[in-house]
């Protein structure tokens, strides 16, 4: 999925997440996590990130990610929206989404 | 029960009423509402308000929220909306000036803090990522050597004494960055000057030309809305935007010193050397150059005793 917008999705709430996705200036792909539990689940969380992504076919982009303590589901849920709205995603594949 | 919040906008320029209503609040809290402001976004609780926030283009104004309704999350709330708001606007990347004492509380709402003039204002984005990119990209075009030269330009438009300062800088220096300003706030757009200058140095050997960046001289390094002091507000702006080149520009490039010309006419090129030098940096402070006219000198401005690099 081609980004070709900034988009956001979610919060700064605790355990939620929020995930501003926009285009790399060098078209590639960058994560960047901070977090609360950075410590304990910082790998983790980039983990998910990643795998999400790859999942949505994501292959250039700055993906920002500053999570208050979510839950893996909450990642990934939030990852795809801000990828979607970051890619005018009209119609939606549910196979990779799930 | 409490009645919820709603969140709503009001152009200020357009809703002369709303306005003044968002100007006590302002009062209350011991801030202005300022001229530039395009937009406000206000939050409302059984009609009456309680929190507002403005934007004027990338920049976070304005901030207030009315003392009964602190110490709950209506902060985290209306920065988000407003960052929201922003974004509908086209604004992904948000600066946002505030006293050093109200930075945590805009770090918990996903602002992360720049620089801080101590005492005076901190400086803060919206994006973990933004000046550590930024820096990231320009280390990549880090040139050794003992004497690393910088000027930065508006170029409004580019002229035979740019171009001298340019040659004169980049002869005692091993390398020269040349950074042409960014914003779009002078006569010439941003695209002409930097071709124009791109021309103009063609010929000058050992320099990287950069078009500007958010943090080197653009509306966003340059606050003056909660300081009442004019005087105060100047020094403090140049300040914040020097602070930013010192600890974090100039430490990726490898800079030792910063080229500019002397302006009769300009009392802010003149205040820029004082100062920077001695605040709390990690790096050694690059040292400020002068470039001397061509042409006859016009003498030192009579403000000025002594040029500020002597």
């Amino acid at each position: 999925m081609e980004i070709v917008q900034a988009a956001m999705a979610g919060t700064l709430e605790s355990s939620d997440l929020l995930v501003k996705v926009s285009p790399h200036d060098e078209g590639r792909l960058e994560l960047v996590v901070s977090s609360q539990v950075m410590r304990q689940f910082g790998g983790q969380i980039r983990r998910v990130a990643l795998e999400t992504l790859a999942r949505l076919e994501v292959e250039a982009g700055l993906v920002v990610i500053e999570d208050k303590g979510a839950l893996d589901c909450a990642i990934r849920a939030r990852i795809q929206a801000a990828v979607l709205r970051a890619a005018r995603c009209q119609e939606l594949d549910w196979r990779v989404l799930a | 029960m409490t009645e919820p919040l709603e969140f709503g906008t009001v152009d200020p320029g357009r809703e002369p009423l709303a306005a003044a209503e968002i100007r006590q609040l302002l009062a209350a809290c011991e801030l202005e509402l300022e001229a530039g402001v395009q937009v406000f976004l206000v939050c409302r609780q059984g009609g009456q308000l309680v929190a507002c926030a403005g934007l004027e283009g990338g920049i976070v104004k304005c901030v207030a929220v009315a003392e009964a309704h602190r110490g709950g999350s209506l902060s985290l709330a209306l920065m988000h909306e407003l960052g929201c708001l922003a974004l509908e606007r086209g604004h992904s990347h948000l600066f946002l000036y505030t006293r050093p004492g109200n930075a945590a509380r805009f770090q918990g709402c996903g602002f992360h803090p720049l620089v801080e003039v101590p005492g005076w204002a901190t400086l803060m984005e919206n994006t973990p990522a933004g000046i550590q990119g930024c820096v990231r990209g320009l280390r990549r075009q880090r040139r050794e050597g003992g004497r690393i030269g910088c000027v930065v330009l508006n170029a409004n438009p580019f002229t035979l004494g740019h171009q001298h300062l340019v040659r004169s800088a980049a002869r005692a220096c091993d390398w020269l960055h040349l950074f042409v300003v960014g914003e779009d706030a002078s006569a010439v757009p941003f695209r002409d000057r930097f071709s124009l200058v791109r021309a103009g140095v063609a010929g000058i050997e050992r320099v990287t030309l950069h078009p500007g960046s958010r943090y080197l001289i653009s509306r966003a390094t340059f606050p003056s809305y909660f300081i009442k002091d004019r005087c105060i507000v100047e020094t403090c702006d140049t300040a914040v935007d020097l602070l930013l080149f010192r600890q974090h520009l100039a430490p990726a490039l490898g800079i030792t010193h910063r080229y500019v010309g002397t302006e009769p006419f300009c009392r802010l090129r003149w205040r820029n050397c004082p100062g920077w030098r001695s605040a709390a940096a990690r790096s050694p402070p690059p040292k400020c150059a002068g470039c001397r006219r061509r042409a006859t000198s016009p003498g030192w401005p009579p403000w000025c005793r002594r040029p500020p690099w002597t």
